[in-house]
């Protein structure tokens, strides 16, 4: 069974954590069971041409999510659905929900997945661990296994041809639920820390003056990243010293690196130590950035930025 | 000429009252030195009375031939000056009493006529000259090193109207008594010539005798009240200088003893040892520290002359709680207080270069005081820059400064067979790399030339390799004695444990740690930098190098070889074979060198762009006109590159290593061989 | 407000690349040079409550998990003067998951008896699972709200601020309730003042084998058995960099994008 819960939106990452429930349900040769919870219509409508099923549990308003109540319908759902494996996604409710619906329905739960696969009958999943230094393959000994998956790890299903039914379920028991969330505010998607940033792009003295950081934000947005840069541009006054990485600066952890137009001094290596990949454009192969980085071109900046945010866009669709 | 004398106390009646009047001076006066030794005696204890010799040799040098004021031209010469001719006017005025009071009729003859007449009078004169110079410098000149007070100001009038009264004494008594040796009084006999042209003798006789108890009372005034002003360091200077740490600025920070001392660090007075007091009491104000201090050059706040200022003026209320300044407790609050010299701001924009130390000519220890307030910050407040915090905790937890750093310790290595200390049978030396050397990616490239150096050289040597830790300097410097105590006596034990006695290293401060701190914990090394060892393997001719065509270099002194270590020569020896242009020399090099900025764990600290350190430095080093910035330390390596870069100059100019530099000559005279060989075969 | 910190020792996340090993037979991370250090999210947990503490009448009690080492984790907790300290001594059990450790820490909180809140780290440094938290909720029976990162203390039991992938939220909750940490700018740990740290060796500190909290090493290896690691190893290092070639600009900027894509659009 997979598992849709408020703040879902069919987007990339939810399509494919559908289509990795659905591929599993037929290696495992079992029904597969979307049970969602206060997603929009669309999302609903993607999911009947995915799944056996679809289980709308009851919400008070669209998007509307308490915790305590969320849990006690899931396991309802799950205790009758008896599933073998219950897939969730990256999102914040997933990930707390999934270690508490594992021990209520008696499983087993593991997060972070990057690759779900059956071996001799058994759930096998692939996740990083150890900061991402090592990759560990753990298997799942009782079942269900509830599993949070890495956003976007999994790739589209075609569609059906047939749509099947979308069956309402009454929900769980538990209403007084002694923990209640009073108060959301949507904010907006700006707010990034760049601590927490999974892409970062970064620019460094290289650029020259304040006007070219603007393109690197225009790039920035195409690939929805933060934007960050060297001390020597901060220094600069380009841009405001909290966008500092380095040694005394911020240190990041993206899955994505950009730099450009750094040299990659060591103070500022030290910065992006856990960053997974790290790619560069600078002018100068020899620039010590190069040495810490998974692909690059060599190229001067201004012939590439803004053909580069076109493309981007484009692969974006 | 033998008779050749004069009447001592001519035309003075009444003399007893002077010896009434000596009576409350020598109260007054004494009483003043007496409180400050009262203050000093509440100081912790620190042994400074050993080698008398040398202290003696110091007092001298510093003291009596004054050889440091001189780094300051003009303050040299006047104070000098001035100083000479009191103390000639002292000794002649000893020489007054001896001859008058007990009685022993010295003044006579050629010593009356050569020293008590001739010489007294030129020194006097000379005296006169320093005061007008002092004069120009203080109401003219106005460099921003003094400190303009009326005290200050009211001192030099005051020296000024003794001089120049003392003349007029000598002068009237030269024409009221006709005396026929004033030719060996050229001062007094001018003035004589020229007050007799103006009024008669008889009036000179009467005004004789109202300046003579004029001038007396202004001595005796100034006697009473020096103890109260600057001039205290009449006193306190020499004694100072005499109890100075004979070691400093190298050995100047002392361990603590966790399990007595009440408090970690300095929150008040009452925490410094009674010579840091008298430190205190011995500031002459002459600012020589502050005009070299790198951070106060570059525009901080840091000032070292205003924070000994600073709290010598909290010395009168020590012990006591200064009004409006408790805290809760009502115990007296903290020194360290924002909006003063002793903000924690200014403590932390130190870089522990020892400039101060090594200009004050009075033997002042600043930065050693700056260090023991970060130990109370660190140690009792818990409050630091971050990024300091970093570096703290990065150290404690895995033995380096460098968070964040993605190398190991023997990434530098790769590829040249540097085995494990433990490997080696009977190792010559044991490489310490540091964690500057290993850690930092620019400096890999250093320690690879200087591995390189040691097996051309054939010389037996091993690392530690993981087992290397932080010898614990930054966290010295930052305050975090604990840590450092930890990091020290771990290192100790790691290098006897693998039978280390011989050590070379590459870092100035690892070398200082070493050499100077170490002792103090039982861990006694024979060590070298590696320009020292370098120039020794050349000195052996063990290496063979062609000095190469790479344009002209300068040299950054290291602050932690050069100042702290007086280790100036070696690493010019080494480079005069590198190179066949001479070294260009920056104004400020060898032990007076300015720092790079990176010192006591200011290189963990982002500076204001427009107050850096290391930038300074590189403007100073690119105005050289040299191709090449030698330097001889990782930390130096990264500040000067970081400077350099800073500034873009249009010029191609580089940083690099001692040893990388050697290390291209060496390469060069392989290939040379090498060429030559070819064409023998050919 | 009685307030129990859970607090983890793991491998030194920020090891160097080239530093870090594992074991391929115990499926496990070799310290080698590596130190030991506490989990940083559990460090910012140890700090909130530091923090509620100031502002109210609260005890902490810090507790741990782990092996004699683990100690250095205590200790330093004492140096940041929690109340009390308790370490449950782990029996060997290879890679004790979060399962497994839940197990344990819920019977030692029953022994201990009630606690307003029980704060743990929103993950760890190093198997990074992000459970432990939710699991002792539900064993005790508590609520559970995660990834918190403001806690204030009202008449009727909390309020909680966390930050969700759809905004920011405040929730109530009564007591006792479990809440996993998360780090935030107001929570970075505070550095001990060096007479605490020395002080911190004096104290008092409890050590309790699962014998003491009424649990059999065989009830703990079957809750950690739900999950088995079977593999584990150091992912090929893509050492020196790829120079993206092409004949024209345009190519080498077309496959730029596309590996740039390639990675955006799989986070
Ligand atoms: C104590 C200390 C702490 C420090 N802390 C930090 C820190 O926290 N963070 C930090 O970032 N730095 C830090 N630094 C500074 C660091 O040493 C470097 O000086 C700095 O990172 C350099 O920034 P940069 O790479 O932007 O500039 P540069 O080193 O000048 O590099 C500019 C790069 O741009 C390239 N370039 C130029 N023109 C173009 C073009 N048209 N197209 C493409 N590429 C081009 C050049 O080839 C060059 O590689 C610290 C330094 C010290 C001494
Ligand atoms: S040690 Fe150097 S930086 Fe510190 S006060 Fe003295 S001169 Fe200034
Ligand atoms: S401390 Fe020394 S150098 Fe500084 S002002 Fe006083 S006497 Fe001069």
């Amino acid at each position: 069974m997979s598992c849709l819960l408020p703040g879902m939106e069919l987007d990339r990452a939810t399509i494919g954590l559908v289509a990795e429930a659905e591929r599993i349900a037929r290696q495992l040769s079992v029904e597969h069971v979307v049970v969602a919870s206060g997603v929009p219509a669309e999302l609903l409508q993607h999911a009947t041409r995915q799944a056996d099923r679809v289980v709308v549990l009851p919400t008070k308003e669209p998007g509307d999510y308490q915790i305590e109540p969320c849990l006690a319908a899931l396991h309802t759902v799950g205790a009758e659905l008896k599933p073998r494996l219950v897939l969730l996604g990256q999102d914040t409710y997933s990930q707390e929900i999934a270690p508490r619906l594992a021990h209520r329905l008696q499983g087993c739960s593991i997060g972070d997945a990057q690759r779900i696969e059956i071996r001799d009958e058994k759930i096998h999943v692939t996740r990083g661990v150890y900061g991402g230094k090592a990759i560990a393959v753990v298997r799942a000994n009782v079942e269900p296994a509830v599993v949070w998956t890495r956003s976007r790890a999994f790739a589209a299903e075609p569609e059906r041809s047939a749509a099947c039914q979308v069956e309402h379920h009454e929900g769980g028991t538990d209403d007084s639920s002694g923990s209640e969330i009073i108060e959301r505010s949507r904010e907006a998607a700006s707010g990034v820390r760049l601590e927490d940033a999974q892409v970062i792009v970064s620019g460094g003295r290289g650029l020259g003056g304040p006007e070219p950081f603007a393109e690197l934000g225009e790039l920035a947005k195409s690939m929805k990243a933060e934007v960050a840069a060297s001390r020597a541009a901060c220094d600069a006054g380009w841009v405001s010293p909290s966008l500092q990485i380095g040694q005394t600066g911020k240190k990041v952890a993206p899955e994505l690196y950009l730099a450009i137009a750094i040299s990659g001094a060591s103070q500022h290596l030290m910065g992006i130590a856990d960053a997974k990949v790290v790619a560069a454009i600078n002018t100068d192969a020899d620039a010590p950035i190069f040495r810490h980085c998974q692909f690059g071109l060599v190229e001067d900046f201004r012939k590439v930025i803004g053909p580069l945010k076109e493309q981007i866009e484009e692969s974006n669709g | 000429m033998d008779d050749a004398t004069r009447q001592v106390l001519w035309n003075i009646k009444h003399v007893w009252v002077m010896y009434v009047l000596l009576v409350p001076t020598a109260v007054v006066a004494g009483y003043g030195v007496y409180r400050h030794v009262r203050q000093w005696r509440r100081g912790q204890p620190s042994a400074r009375f050993d080698r008398p010799i040398e202290r003696l040799a110091r007092v001298l040098k510093m003291a009596i031939l004054q050889a440091t004021i001189w780094r300051d031209p003009l303050a040299g010469a006047l104070h000098a000056m001035m100083f000479w001719g009191f103390v000639t006017l002292l000794i002649a005025t000893t020489v007054v009493m001896i001859d008058h009071d007990f009685n022993v009729p010295i003044m006579k003859g050629s010593f009356y006529l050569y020293f008590q007449s001739l010489f007294v009078d030129c020194l006097g004169a000379l005296a006169m000259v320093g005061v007008a110079l002092a004069a120009i410098r203080r109401w003219g000149l106005r460099p921003k090193k003094l400190v303009f007070s009326d005290e200050a100001n009211g001192i030099l009038v005051l020296i000024f109207v003794i001089l120049a009264s003392g003349f007029l004494l000598e002068g009237w008594r030269i024409a009221a008594t006709n005396d026929e040796w004033s030719s060996w009084s050229p001062v007094g006999l001018m003035v004589a010539r020229v007050s007799t042209t103006v009024v008669s003798v008889d009036a000179l006789r009467t005004a004789h005798l109202i300046v003579w108890w004029g001038h007396l009372l202004l001595v005796f005034g100034l006697i009473a009240w020096a103890p109260y002003t600057k001039l205290l360091h009449i006193v306190t200077a020499p004694l100072n200088i005499y109890t100075s740490n004979l070691d400093a600025p190298a050995g100047s920070l002392q361990p603590i003893d966790f399990e007595s001392a009440e408090v970690f660090g300095v929150k008040n007075l009452e925490q410094f040892t009674w010579k840091d007091l008298l430190d205190l009491d011995s500031c002459t104000e002459c600012g020589q520290c502050t005009s070299v201090c790198p951070a106060n050059a570059v525009g901080k706040a840091l000032s070292p002359r205003d924070i000994i200022l600073d709290l010598q003026r909290q010395l009168p209320a020590m012990g006591r709680p200064l009004s409006g300044h408790t805290d809760v407790a009502n115990e007296p609050s903290s020194i360290i207080a924002d909006g003063t010299p002793l903000s924690a701001e200014a403590l932390w924009q130190c870089t522990t270069c020892g400039a101060c130390v090594e200009t004050c000519p009075v033997a002042i220890e600043q930065y050693p005081k700056i260090v023991d307030m970060r130990r109370f910050l660190v140690m009792e407040d818990a409050q630091f820059p971050r990024t300091l915090q970093g570096a703290l905790t990065s150290m404690e937890q895995r033995g380096h400064p460098f968070r964040g750093t993605q190398a190991s310790r023997t990434d530098w290595a790769d590829g040249l067979d540097v085995p494990h200390i433990k490997e080696v049978d009977q190792p010559e030396v044991l490489l310490w790399v540091g964690c500057g050397g290993a850690l930092v990616d620019r400096n890999q490239k250093s320690t690879r030339a200087l591995a390189k150096l040691l097996q051309h050289a054939g010389v037996k040597f091993g690392i530690l390799g993981r087992d290397e830790s932080c010898t614990g300097d930054p966290a010295r410097r930052i305050g975090n004695e604990f840590l450092f105590d930890t990091l020290a006596r771990q290192t100790i034990e790691t290098l006897n444990s693998h039978q280390v006695h011989t050590v070379v290293t590459a870092c100035p401060h690892c070398f200082n740690t070493f050499r100077n701190e170490y002792p103090q914990f039982g861990g006694k090394f024979e060590v070298y930098h590696h320009t020292t060892y370098l120039a020794k393997l050349i000195g052996e001719n063990r290496l063979t190098l062609d000095a190469s065509q790479i344009g002209t270099i300068t040299l950054h002194d290291p602050c932690y070889l050069g100042r702290h270590n007086g280790i100036t020569d070696e690493p010019r020896q080494i480079l005069a074979k590198v190179s066949e242009a001479p070294l260009i020399e920056m104004e400020q090099h060898g032990t007076q060198s300015f720092c790079c900025g990176g010192g006591g764990g200011m290189s963990f600290v982002d500076e204001p762009p427009d107050q850096r350190v290391n930038v300074e430095r590189s403007k100073q080093a690119l105005s050289s006109g040299a191709d090449t910035i030698a330097v001889a330390c990782p930390f130096c390596t990264t500040m000067l590159e970081d400077g350099v870069g800073a500034l873009q100059s249009d010029r191609k100019v580089v940083v690099k290593d001692v040893a990388e530099l050697l290390w291209d000559s060496v390469e060069n005279s392989n290939a040379a061989k090498a060429d030559v060989g070819d064409r023998d075969k050919s | 407000m009685k307030i129990l910190v859970c607090l983890k020792q793991i491998l030194d996340p920020e090891v160097s690349p080239r530093d870090f090993q594992v074991d391929p037979d115990r499926l496990e991370a070799v310290l080698g040079s590596a130190s030991l250090v506490t989990n940083i999210f559990c460090e910012n947990a140890l700090e909130t409550a530091l923090q509620l503490r100031e502002g109210s009448d609260s005890e902490i009690t810090a507790m741990t998990f782990g092996p004699d080492d683990a100690e250095e984790t205590l200790r330093k907790a004492f140096a940041l003067k929690v109340d009390h300290a308790y370490r449950i001594a782990t029996p060997e059990i290879p890679h004790c998951n979060s399962a497994g450790a839940a197990t344990v820490l819920a019977a030692a909180i029953k022994k201990l008896g009630t606690f307003d809140l029980i704060m743990l780290g929103r993950e760890s440094g190093d198997w990074g699972e992000g459970q432990t938290a939710g699991l002792v909720a539900e064993m005790l029976g508590l609520n559970c709200v995660s990834f918190v990162d403001q806690i204030d203390i009202v008449d009727a039991g909390v309020h909680l601020q966390r930050q969700t992938d759809v905004g920011r939220e405040k929730l109530v909750s009564d007591t006792p309730v479990v809440v996993s940490i998360t780090n935030t700018e107001t929570n970075v740990p505070r550095i001990p003042k060096t007479r605490d740290i020395m002080l911190a060796h004096r104290k008092e500190l409890t050590t309790w084998t699962l014998d003491d909290i009424g649990l059999d090493e065989e009830k703990v290896t079957r809750a950690a058995n739900a999950t088995q690691v079977v593999e584990l190893y150091i992912p090929e290092e893509t050492s020196s960099c790829e120079f993206i070639t092409g004949d024209s600009l345009d190519d080498r900027i077309r496959e730029l994008a596309q590996r740039i894509a390639n990675i955006v659009q799989s986070v």
